[in-house]
């Protein structure tokens, strides 16, 4: 067992030492867009996805399948919902058989927001033999159900009796090639030479870190932490694939937010549209092969009825055309851009609001790609579909 | 089919009526109407009665019409198609009275649309006219159904944001002598070039207002008009068109197909072609929209919009005025009353007893799009039976 390739994704917004998201990324947006860098020309069969955050979308169910439509995957492949910080992702990765998908994804505020993937494989790559593992109870950030956060706010409280006595107890007296978890300087102490810096301090920490550890091709100890929780790996690296999605940081648009009567949620819209919507599939007609988005009873072009089936929509776009709304609408924060663009070369148009870009940015023409995004929260539930990333080009003002 | 005449018309104040409901407007359009009428008009003599309403104001329409105009004994239809209510509302008891089943039609439209707050007003349209699971988590408010159109049409045609600025003078120099106009002011290029922006390429002065307003019109058949005038307006076409619903699907968004397929048929209707008309009201909701209309109305060539705005054409005075009145614009534009004022409107013009009168207008055309820009509806009246 290896681990093969590796995917990372950080949200364009913020700074170089902190990335944060807009209401449209969550962590199963997040995880998704880390997931397809890892699985990118990969041509491995996925089997299973362990998807570790401690930042859930939905408690009760449902990203499960969103995932893994996100991720362009068999709606059959396991999903196991792992609520934990670095400790754990790691703990998946040694636990995982080839054809798993590990993915850690931070949306939360104290550990920045990004998220990175490991896919465990046969063959060669990084590997991955636990050293030590640790698990005491410190808990100065508690988070119930009810999603308030109580912070005990001792930062020499969590780095003696955390960090410190839980290398102690585990008996690793090494120097490490990596330590996540845990603040910066915290981590060069711990580390021989210069270590890696990471992103984020959560579940994406220790991935970003065998990212980091596969481009430099360094074998040795990663110590992940979280609280008075370690899980410390020694780690040999050979040649593995990293795909890294991570603009330049941007300064996050001026927005307004504008409170107003919520348009409720149809669940039976939901449903009916889930799987053309997140998976970004279209009907084909089997008969004249015409493509309609969303997928319809009729046929748009030769009028056949109820035969259409899903296929897979291209995610290259360019526009057709764009608007940008000012007007102070509820629930959505003004300014912001939506285009209609053509999917590739298939006649098929898609009416998308933009992300990972200024508001008022984006122009006829301009090309892009189709990315899972939460284009809504109505009624508690993330809306998921998606939005229109045009390609990386310098910042520009609102125009 | 026998012959279909106007012999009323009248409608209340477009503006921000917070203190008159739907309950009030409605007999009071009707009661303006009923008095336009030359000779002696009784409200015993009408067979049944259609009601444009977008929205639901305070309640069942139809009987919101019935009960309020103290017409107990009369059969009432609701009508909603969007922008297009009102003159479709004038089509369908075109119908009626045009099959001998009926003599005498009222036609009524009228929406409250400030009994929202202005923010979330758009916001609750479009939970009633998206497709639930695709089109409004995205946030296509109403102003940018129809920018989607026109910044498509901005990139193609020579029209630019002063094309557009210019509409917004035009008609606001229009609604100035109209005494029934919400915005009675006048504004200038710069203005409307430096005004807050709603949605691209649109700012202030690019939009309507929100506006609440009734409006009536009175039809007969031939046979019975001069009971009740010797100058009717004859009904010479209606027309109705529709589109593909979604944005995604409409393959060409520099025209709409709607009103093209609208305006054929109320063409062939009423035998007479663009040339023809001497007056027109049309839906200019958004500035840039009333250039694609000139285009789809047969008013110019395809992209000439610009140049026809431009050369003065459709100002009162040039060749072609279009929206005397002040238009939705600087009118108001109240959707169920929209299409039914502009008729109101038409009727003055054809009768030369306008505020704002065309010299010697003869055939006027009224048009609404609207619907996502899936339906659009026109109307064709004239002083001359045929």
């Amino acid at each position: 067992m290896s681990v093969i390739a590796l995917g990372t994704y950080l949200p364009v917004w913020g700074t170089a030492a902190t990335r944060v998201t807009l209401p449209d990324e969550d962590a199963v947006t997040l995880a998704v867009a880390a997931g397809r860098a890892a699985l990118a020309g990969s041509g491995v069969e996925v089997r299973a996805v362990v998807f570790v955050t401690r930042d859930q979308p939905l408690l009760e169910g449902g990203n499960g399948p969103a995932l893994l439509a996100g991720l362009g995957v068999a709606p059959d492949t396991v999903v196991v919902e792992r609520l934990g910080g670095a400790p754990a992702a790691l703990d998946a990765v040694l636990a995982s058989a080839p054809g798993t998908l590990v993915i850690g994804a931070d949306a939360g505020t104290g550990t920045g927001c990004g998220a990175a993937a490991a896919l465990v494989g046969e063959g060669e790559g990084l590997e991955l033999a636990l050293a030590a593992r640790e698990q005491r109870s410190l808990p100065v950030r508690a988070r119930s159900g009810d999603g308030a956060a109580h912070d005990y706010d001792d930062p020499r409280l969590t780095r003696e009796r955390g960090t410190r006595a839980a290398l102690d107890r585990s008996g690793v007296a090494r120097k490490a090639v990596a330590a996540v978890g845990i603040g910066a300087k915290d981590a060069a102490a711990l580390c021989e030479g210069s270590a890696p810096r990471v992103p984020t301090t959560g579940a994406s920490a220790p991935l970003f870190a065998l990212a980091a550890l596969a481009d430099t091709r360094a074998s040795g100890l990663l110590l992940a932490f979280e609280q008075a929780a370690l899980t410390a790996v020694d780690v040999t690296t050979r040649r593995a694939h990293v795909h890294r999605v991570e603009r330049d940081p941007q300064p996050l648009p001026q927005q307004r937010a504008t409170p107003g009567p919520e348009i409720r949620i149809s669940l039976a819209a939901y449903d009916r549209a889930f799987d053309a919507k997140v998976r970004l599939q279209g009907g084909r007609c089997p008969h004249c092969g015409t493509l309609a988005l969303p997928p319809r009873h009729r046929c748009l072009g030769c009028g056949a009825e109820g035969d259409a089936e899903l296929a897979v929509l291209p995610r290259a776009a360019t526009v057709y055309t764009a608007t940008t709304v000012h007007t102070p609408v509820p629930g959505i924060a003004t300014p912001y851009t939506i285009v209609i663009a053509d999917l590739g070369d298939t006649g098929v148009r898609l009416l998308a609001q933009v992300t990972g870009a200024l508001p008022g940015s984006v122009a006829i023409g301009d090309q892009g790609e189709m990315v899972l995004r939460r284009v809504a929260e109505r009624s508690g539930v993330p809306d998921y579909g998606y939005a229109f990333l045009p390609d990386h080009r310098p910042v520009e003002a609102v125009r | 089919m026998r012959r279909v005449a106007v012999v009323g018309a009248g409608m209340t104040q477009f503006a921000e009526h917070f203190d008159l409901g739907i309950k009030d407007l409605v007999p009071m359009a009707v009661t303006e109407a009923v008095e336009s009428v030359d000779k002696v008009f009784d409200r015993a003599d009408i067979d049944a009665a259609w009601f444009g309403e977008l929205t639901t104001s305070d309640g069942f329409p139809a009987g919101i019409l019935a009960d309020s105009c103290g017409l107990l004994d009369v059969p009432v239809t609701r009508i909603e198609n969007a922008c297009a209510t009102g003159n479709d509302a004038i089509r369908n008891a075109v119908f009626g009275v045009a099959s001998g089943m009926l003599d005498v039609a009222l036609v009524v439209g009228a929406d409250k649309v400030r009994e929202s707050s202005a923010r979330g007003t758009f916001w609750e349209w479009m939970g009633l006219t998206r497709d639930m699971a695709w089109d409004y988590p995205v946030g296509v408010v109403a102003p940018a159904n129809f920018a989607l159109h026109v910044m498509r049409y901005l990139h193609e045609s020579p029209a630019t944001r002063e094309h557009m600025a210019m509409v917004a003078v035009k008609n606001h120099h229009h609604g100035v002598s109209n005494p029934k106009a919400q915005l009675r002011f006048e504004i200038t290029i710069d203005d409307v070039l430096n005004a807050p922006p709603v949605v691209e390429p649109f700012g202030l002065y690019d939009c309507t207002p929100q506006s609440d307003g009734a409006a009536a019109l009175l039809l007969v058949g031939e046979e019975v008009a001069d009971r009740y005038t010797d100058r009717p307006v004859w009904v010479r076409g209606v027309g109705l068109g529709l589109d593909r619903v979604m944005h995604q699907h409409k393959a060409d968004m520099t025209t709409f197909p709607p009103t093209v397929k609208a305006a054929k048929r109320a063409y062939a209707m009423a035998g007479v072609g663009p040339d023809d008309i001497d007056v027109a009201e049309v839906h200019d909701c958004f500035t840039g929209v009333e250039l694609i209309d000139y285009e789809d109305l047969g008013f110019c060539e395809r992209f000439g919009g610009a140049a026809l705005i431009e050369s003065g054409a459709t100002a009162v005075g040039g060749r072609l005025p279009v929206n005397p009145s002040g238009g939705l614009k600087a009118k108001g534009h109240p959707p169920g009353a929209t299409g039914i004022a502009q008729c109101v409107e038409l009727f003055e013009q054809l009768r030369g007893e306008s505020t704002n009168q065309v010299d010697g207008a003869r055939v006027a055309l009224a048009h609404n799009v609207g619907g996502p820009t899936a339906v659009a509806a026109v109307t064709i009246l004239s002083s001359e039976r045929a």
